[in-house]
């Protein structure tokens, strides 16, 4: 929380640096010296930067985050348009990596020693080198252009529409009885979760793979071996547990990489998500906009951190005591 | 155990080849490129490569405006290769600096670096270079500092653990009692040992810079339009992706193959530069 | 009355892939109900026994010839899946480390309720039910409360207990305990090791019992196998072998092994180093040839077997009628009667030092590490610090270095008051005083060469010699500690263990101090190698006159170097004096505990004739 509220103070001082006026953005271009003038008073520019957080301050967390120049709308309400989309994208895209993942990295090193092992490692590191819009842009190229089996735009096709109950599509297309709708919006986030999800993986397969060497090292898992328990249950029983605690850390700590990367595969999929939002915000520099979604991004990941310090709390008896 | 160690030879002279070969591209750019990266010829226009049907004259084909994509890939190289060389470096100097006062003095310092690194990866990285580049604008110069900016955490994290880990061992109290400065021990006692993870990680982050800079010139917001650079060849070909898959994919490939080359020398290195790794092979 | 043995191997070799030989026709038999001891120093390959029975070497080793029969049945014509099946059932394993043989992350009640499900017990209840049964036979109190905790809440000797029980609960044939002490605090060994006693006869297992320890074999076991250079070199029962061996190795090792009972001698000292594997592919002869005092040429070109000497008693020596010839050195008249100098090096009154500890609420904590300590040592002294763990030694430490400040009472070291804390104080004092490290492996970095690590302290000085004078230096100092000269342009990493240590003894004399501080130095280190580097530090005294203060949890070791010992616990000095005096006839309960602790064996030998 303390964290939350020092990078609420940077981000809305440095745009306040920035050589652009606000006051002039908001008013059409015809507007004269004295209308702008006005207006910076009218908006506050005039006073010193921390009373302009402070008043900031004060409507943010009384939900207004200003208006947007762009679109003269409610910066709380565009955001709230958008942020379910981009949260489902990032939960089965975070989903897909960690299942994905964990299999890959066990199946490896269950493997150790063999072709198949060594096999799975290239594939990693392949996938390693592959970023996620580089993925996204690849998975059109090949799923959308050469072998059109994925709809690469939006979220839905064109035409049809659901009752907005949630913004969640695969909950509301649910809620709604429509398993048609269903399989359209998830056939529209095959891809996107599959260029991010996919992205992330290599890293969890690789942490795994490497805290499961370390562990196996560990003196119990050699006492564990003469007790004369089988490998699966020395794998499953005992070491996992403990191998474990890395990833969730991985998770954590890395979660903002997985999030920052809705941006990219967001504008490629042309998917209505925040990134989009934030995109469009940062090129006509709208400064509510960008203030707020950037807020979001923060908060994101640090719920993210918290929940994995959470975990590794939780998966550690040593911590507890 | 020989075997393996030849294995790891031979991944360091594959990877180191390629990125030699990436940096001599690079270097020699303005000689080897057959055309101007930014000569337009409007006549032949989004031409495929010449082993999908082109001619020889565009080896790899035309953009949208006839633009040479060989030349341009190579011009590319150039850009990828300053931006990351600069990026790295600074980035390796700031977080290194920091991680090894943190790692060394411990205390209240420790605790200042320790909570400026969480504030600093409580942003998504991507999210916070293009924030980055709204504040200080478009150009290479300001590329680069964008991304010293964002991944000197990078550094200081995981250094400072190994420099938490080397300050706990009886040749630092050693030196300290024998009346050696701050200064020198971390220099002559700290610095060394974990040197092989600084190479590591410049070469890890090397990948990332090309992959940085290759995302702001994808939005516009990195280079300058009239530097040749492969996220922006990405952006304008994605527009011709039914006409002109090839326009999309070798920039693609590109990036591809610069990122797995230090990725591979990174690990390689690792393995050979570090006692540890070498000690916990695979048994 | 000849029984099947419960254990028989016979002419086991154990190779690297290259040929070289880890072990080398190894012959051991254990009946029912016996303990057989194996001993020997690190690289002697004693580990490997348990590896091979329980088909866990290391991928790059292979058993290459001989046989293991367990209970009759051939291992080695096993299924994989069959052999891993007798482990835990029929073959118990203690291990070297309880700290780290339990997993951390998971509680005691559930560990040694998966081992007990596996062996057949089916119900949870009566798993539990077991399970408390069992810990309270290994005398852990309150095992009921046990069960939800988990490993890291039990201190190295309730964890032993636990593996202990979880090793005995299938009621095994055979239970291989691999250093189970080694780890353990002084006062603890004695009692894991009555306990193991005490679980075999309640059991009927069979122990074969790895150690290092010779006292230790000597009172826990039946009969003992010396093991050198992967090959067992005597064996028979265990009085016969420790009493009179017919082996020069054995005979070396227990006079290099200092006693805390007997007149006091100095300790015979091996020259060299045991050969490695790779070594030994190459000698045609004896392996001990070349450091064996009564060797002469037919045993460097003569390999020796295992031959019996008197019965039930082998040894692999061309010459076993000589052993009884090799004596210790005598002891240096005038080193006998030498007294300490005038001068007092190091002073301490009524020295405290209380930490301030803050709890997760803030409040504050006094903690009094030491309280009220008078002592001092004089010139030419060697004083011994005697404690476990817990008792303020390392906290004595940092005071007389001047790591920390004192909270009360005088400190005076080398001249310097404790009080005074300047820069160029603390720089003088260090010269003065300098510190040798427990652990060499840590204490030298391994990026310096051995020439630049003993002169490192020279770096600092205001007038630093030059190259060639400091390289002069480095060579006087090795050559002080004995070791050639041309390690000057190694690194730490390219030597042994004793070798270090001795590296790191030069670099402390480096300052010509007037007082060495020394933390555990040989804890970690082989006998015969300690002996080497207990005999050098005796012999610096005559030439260097040097002060030291040796901490030590080690009775034997202090009472051999020692002038006077100053007993710690719980942060007091409880007991101060002469060795002999304070270790011959103890007065405080600590000091009895300690020493019956050393002296294990006789303690241990009355329980076991009591009960029978």
């Amino acid at each position: 929380m303390p964290v939350f509220a020092v990078v609420s103070m940077l981000v809305f001082l440095a745009l306040r640096v920035l050589p652009v006026d606000p006051a002039q953005m908001s008013l059409p271009p015809s507007a004269t010296i004295e209308q702008v003038e006005a207006k910076r008073i009218e908006m506050g520019l005039t006073k010193p930067v921390w009373e302009q957080y402070a008043v900031w301050l004060g409507s943010a967390v009384r939900g207004d985050f200003g208006e947007s120049a762009q679109y003269r709308m409610p910066t709380s309400t565009l955001v709230l348009q958008r942020l379910p989309a981009t949260i489902e994208l990032a939960t089965c895209a975070l989903a897909f990596a960690i299942v994905f993942g964990v299999a890959m990295g066990l199946l490896i090193f269950a493997a150790r020693g063999t072709v198949l092992a060594s096999a799975g490692m290239v594939v990693t590191s392949v996938i390693m080198a592959l970023p996620d819009f580089l993925l996204a842009l690849l998975f059109i190229l090949l799923l959308g252009v050469l072998m059109p089996l994925f709809p690469v735009n939006g979220r839905l096709a064109p035409g049809l529409s659901v009752p907005d109950l949630t913004g969640f599509l695969l909950v509301d297309t649910l809620a709604a009885g429509e398993p048609r709708l269903f399989l359209n919006a998830l056939s529209h986030m095959a891809l996107p979760v599959l260029a991010l999800g996919l992205a992330f993986s290599p890293a969890i397969i690789r942490v795994l793979h490497s805290s499961l060497v370390a562990t196996y090292q560990q003196s119990y898992i050699r006492q564990a071996r003469l007790r004369g328990l089988s490998d699966r249950s020395i794998l499953f029983g005992q070491a996992l547990k403990n191998a474990i605690l890395p990833v969730v850390v991985l998770v954590g700590t890395q979660f903002g990489g997985l999030f920052g990367g809705t941006l990219l595969v967001e504008l490629i999929f042309s998917y209505p998500g925040l990134g989009n939002l934030m995109l469009r915000a940062m090129q006509t520099v709208d400064l509510n906009v960008i203030m707020a979604v950037a807020l979001i991004y923060c908060a994101t990941t640090l719920i993210f951190n918290s929940l994995a310090d959470a975990g590794v709390y939780l998966l550690n008896p040593r911590l507890r005591s | 155990m020989h075997g393996f160690a030849r294995y790891a030879d031979i991944r360091l002279i594959l990877s180191g080849g390629a990125v030699s070969a990436i940096l001599l591209m690079a270097l020699l750019a303005p000689w080897i490129a057959p055309h101007e990266p930014n000569d337009q010829d409007l006549l032949s226009i989004l031409m495929p490569p010449v082993f999908a049907g082109g001619s020889a004259e565009h080896l790899l084909g035309t953009d949208s405006l006839g633009r040479d994509i060989l030349s341009r890939l190579i011009h590319g190289a150039r850009t990828a290769m300053t931006v990351a060389i600069f990026a790295s470096c600074g980035a390796m100097l700031l977080g290194s600096v920091l991680a090894c006062i943190a790692g060394y003095f411990g205390g209240r310092i420790d605790w200042a670096i320790s909570r400026m690194v969480e504030i600093w990866l409580s942003f998504p990285p991507v999210v916070l270079s293009m924030l980055l580049i709204v504040g200080l604008g478009i150009g290479t110069d300001k590329v680069i500092l964008a991304i010293i900016l964002v991944d000197w955490t990078r550094f200081c994290r995981v250094l400072r653990t190994e420099v938490q880990v080397t300050r706990r061992q009886d040749y630092v109290a050693y030196a300290r009692l024998a009346g050696f400065s701050h200064g020198r021990i971390i220099l002559r006692e700290v610095l060394p040992g974990v040197l092989p993870m600084i190479v590591t990680l410049f070469s890890l982050q090397m990948g990332i810079s090309v992959v940085v800079e290759a995302i702001l010139s994808f939005v516009s917001m990195g280079v300058p339009a009239d530097v040749p650079a492969w996220g922006q060849m990405i952006a304008d070909a994605r527009i011709d992706i039914y006409s002109a898959p090839w326009g999309l994919a070798l920039p693609i490939l590109m990036i591809f193959v610069t990122v797995l080359s230090f990725n591979a020398l990174g690990d390689s290195l690792n393995r050979v530069l570090d006692p540890r790794s070498s000690a916990r092979r695979p048994v | 009355m000849k029984q099947q043995n419960v254990l028989e191997i016979s002419g086991l070799d154990v190779s690297l892939p290259t040929g070289d030989r880890i072990l080398s026709g190894v012959d051991l038999a254990i009946g029912g109900g016996r303990i057989l001891g194996v001993i020997g120093e690190s690289g002697a390959g004693k580990s490997m026994i348990g590896a091979c029975i329980a088909d866990t070497l290391p991928d790059a080793l292979a058993v290459s010839a001989g046989s293991i029969e367990f209970d009759g049945l051939p291992l080695g014509s096993m299924t994989r899946a069959t052999r891993r099946d007798l482990l835990g059932r029929d073959i118990g394993f203690i291990p070297q480390e309880p700290m780290t043989a339990l997993n951390p992350a998971l509680t005691i009640g559930q560990q040694f309720g998966s081992h007990l499900a596996r062996i057949g017990f089916r119900w949870p209840k009566e798993r539990k039910e077991r399970t408390i049964q069992l810990l309270e036979d290994v005398h852990l109190p309150r095992s009921r409360e046990l069960l939800s905790h988990y490993p890291h809440q039990l201190s190295g000797g309730m964890l032993q207990r636990v593996l202990i029980a979880m090793a005995f609960a299938s009621n095994p044939k055979l239970v291989v305990a691999d250093e189970p002490t080694t780890a353990l605090d002084v006062t603890i060994q004695a009692r894991v090791a009555e306990l193991i006693a005490r679980m075999v006869e309640t059991h009927g297992a069979s122990v074969l019992f790895i150690t290092h320890d010779l006292c230790l074999a000597a009172d826990l076991c039946d009969e003992v196998a010396v093991l050198y250079a992967g090959r067992i070199v005597e064996s028979g029962a265990a009085e016969t072998i420790i009493g009179s061996p017919a082996h020069p190795y054995s005979r070396c090792l227990s006079l290099a092994t200092p006693t805390l009972s007997g007149p006091p001698r100095p300790l015979l000292t091996l020259p060299g180093t045991m050969p490695s594997a790779l070594e030994r592919s190459v000698m045609a002869g004896c392996e001990l040839a070349p450091r064996c005092p009564v060797a002469e040429m037919r045993c460097h070109t003569d390999k020796p077997l295992l031959a019996s000497t008197t019965t039930g008693h082998r040894s692999a020596c061309h010459f076993p009628e000589r052993v009884s010839a090799i004596q210790a050195p005598a002891e240096e008249p005038q080193a006998a009667a030498r007294e300490p100098g005038p001068d007092v090096v190091l002073r301490a009154e009524g020295l405290a030092k209380t930490y301030i500890a803050r709890d997760w609420i803030g409040r504050m904590r006094r903690v009094e590490a030491l309280r009220g300590l008078d002592f001092e040592v004089r010139e030419g002294e060697f004083v011994g610090v005697v404690g476990e763990s817990g008792s303020g030694k390392s906290t004595l430490t940092k005071l007389i270095l001047g790591l920390e400040d004192v909270t009360t009472g005088r400190l005076d070291a080398a001249g310097f008051a404790g009080s005074d804390r300047s820069a160029a104080t603390l720089r003088a004092l260090r010269a003065q005083v300098q510190l040798v490290f427990q652990d060499p492996q840590s204490a030298l970095n391994p990026r310096r060469s051995i020439g630049s690590l003993v002169t490192q302290s020279l770096e600092v000085r205001a007038e630093r010699p030059s190259r060639a004078a400091r390289s002069a230096i480095a060579r006087d100092l090795l050559a002080k500690v004995l070791l050639p000269p041309d390690v000057i342009d190694r690194f730490p990493d390219q030597l042994s263990g004793g070798q270090k240590q001795r590296v790191n003894i030069a670099r402390a004399l480096c300052s010509n101090p007037r007082l060495l501080v020394a933390d555990e130095i040989v804890s970690g280190l082989d006998v015969s190698v300690q002996a080497q580097i207990l005999e050098l530090l005796k012999a610096l005294r005559e030439e260097a006159a040097i002060s030291l203060l040796l901490i030590s949890h080690d009775l034997a070791v202090v009472r051999h170097i020692c002038d006077r010992t100053v007993v710690m616990f719980r942060g007091e000095i409880v007991e101060q004096g002469p060795v002999e005096e304070v270790f011959g006839n103890p007065r405080h309960d600590y000091t009895r505990a300690l020493v019956a602790a050393a002296q294990g064996g006789t303690s241990l030998r009355k329980t076991m004739s009591q009960s029978q």
